[in-house]
């Protein structure tokens, strides 16, 4: 088997890492597997920051050149994610990230480094987890954002394997 | 150069969701093998042997004849029974500390709910060299799932 990866959120003061979660939704809530209907974001407020990683397991030697990005998908008035790689982990809130917008090409992508910090995650490299380091994530809106769902967003991670 | 009956003996795994395994060929004559037995080996080694390297093969693992040679004692890329020559290279030219390159690319678009839309994987395949005065040149091939293959430098 070549490399397996799965995504992993952190949350609370403690950082709970929950590994393999089914969603990234964004919420007025700081917890992972998010039903948006029950945590909606008011217009005018941002969601709760997110905070996940990739994770590699299985059998690779090498994981290097990771990239983040929008690839597709609308966003509507007042909509704005911002993204930010290799994030320090702190208490997520709905204050706003100050982070950038997320980037929405290859060429502007979000490079990620390991939970360690390096260029890339070793195999059975000693202290290597096999996490890439952190994504931070927030939903921010206007006043002006309509009201319901936000269009669905394409998102795009990229790596090199050996 | 590897025999292809070798290949169909030895190589066991075809669950995987690679399209192209690689196998490389030392000077010695023995073979390394990604999949061998229903066992991976780590690219790790061959990453340990690059000095004894004289082939790597990345062949594809439901038709064998569709396989891409890198000869690193001659820098040469062979296509099946043919080889393919870059605009920058020539025949004549002498090339030195003749490396490999070899990784794949994954791309993989998903959306909220994290379920793939799409996952492609392109190997990039080829080798750098060193020209007697030092120039450092470049030949790789992207390769896709399909074995579709474009060339650059």
């Amino acid at each position: 088997m070549p490399s397996v990866h799965s995504w992993s959120e952190s949350n609370g003061s403690g950082e709970v890492v929950t590994d393999g979660i089914a969603n990234i939704n964004f919420g007025s809530n700081d917890s992972y597997n998010l039903a948006p209907a029950s945590y909606l974001i008011t217009a005018g407020a941002n969601s709760f920051k997110k905070y996940i990683r990739c994770k590699f397991t299985s059998t690779y030697t090498e994981i290097s050149n990771m990239k983040f990005w929008k690839s597709a998908g609308a966003l509507g008035t007042g909509e704005v994610i911002t993204a930010a790689a290799n994030a320090t982990f702190a208490t997520p809130s709905a204050g706003a990230s100050g982070d950038s917008a997320i980037p929405t090409t290859e060429g502007t992508a979000l490079a990620l480094n390991s939970a360690e910090g390096a260029a890339t995650i070793v195999y059975g490299g000693s202290g290597v987890s096999g996490y890439t380091g952190y994504l931070r994530l927030q939903l921010q809106t206007t006043e002006s954002t309509p009201a319901g769902a936000v269009a669905q967003k394409t998102l795009t991670f990229q790596f090199d394997e050996v | 150069m590897v025999n292809t009956m070798d290949i169909n003996v030895r190589e066991a795994d075809k669950t995987s969701s690679l399209q192209f395994y690689w196998l490389a060929e030392l000077k010695n004559g023995s073979i390394v093998m990604q999949f061998e037995n229903g066992i991976e080996n780590l690219f790790q080694e061959v990453k340990d042997r690059f000095d004894e390297l004289k082939y790597f093969v990345l062949y594809n693992k439901n038709y064998i004849y569709n396989r891409f040679t890198v000869d690193l004692e001659k820098g040469k890329i062979y296509f099946q029974d043919g080889y393919l020559l870059s605009s920058k290279d020539s025949s004549t030219q002498e090339k030195k500390n003749i490396r490999l390159i070899y990784f794949r690319r994954h791309k993989i678009d998903f959306g909220n709910n994290l379920e793939e839309q799409n996952h492609s994987i392109v190997y990039f395949l080829g080798l750098q060299y060193n020209d007697l005065r030092g120039n450092n040149y470049k030949l790789i091939l992207q390769i896709d799932s399909q074995g579709n293959w474009s060339s650059g430098e």
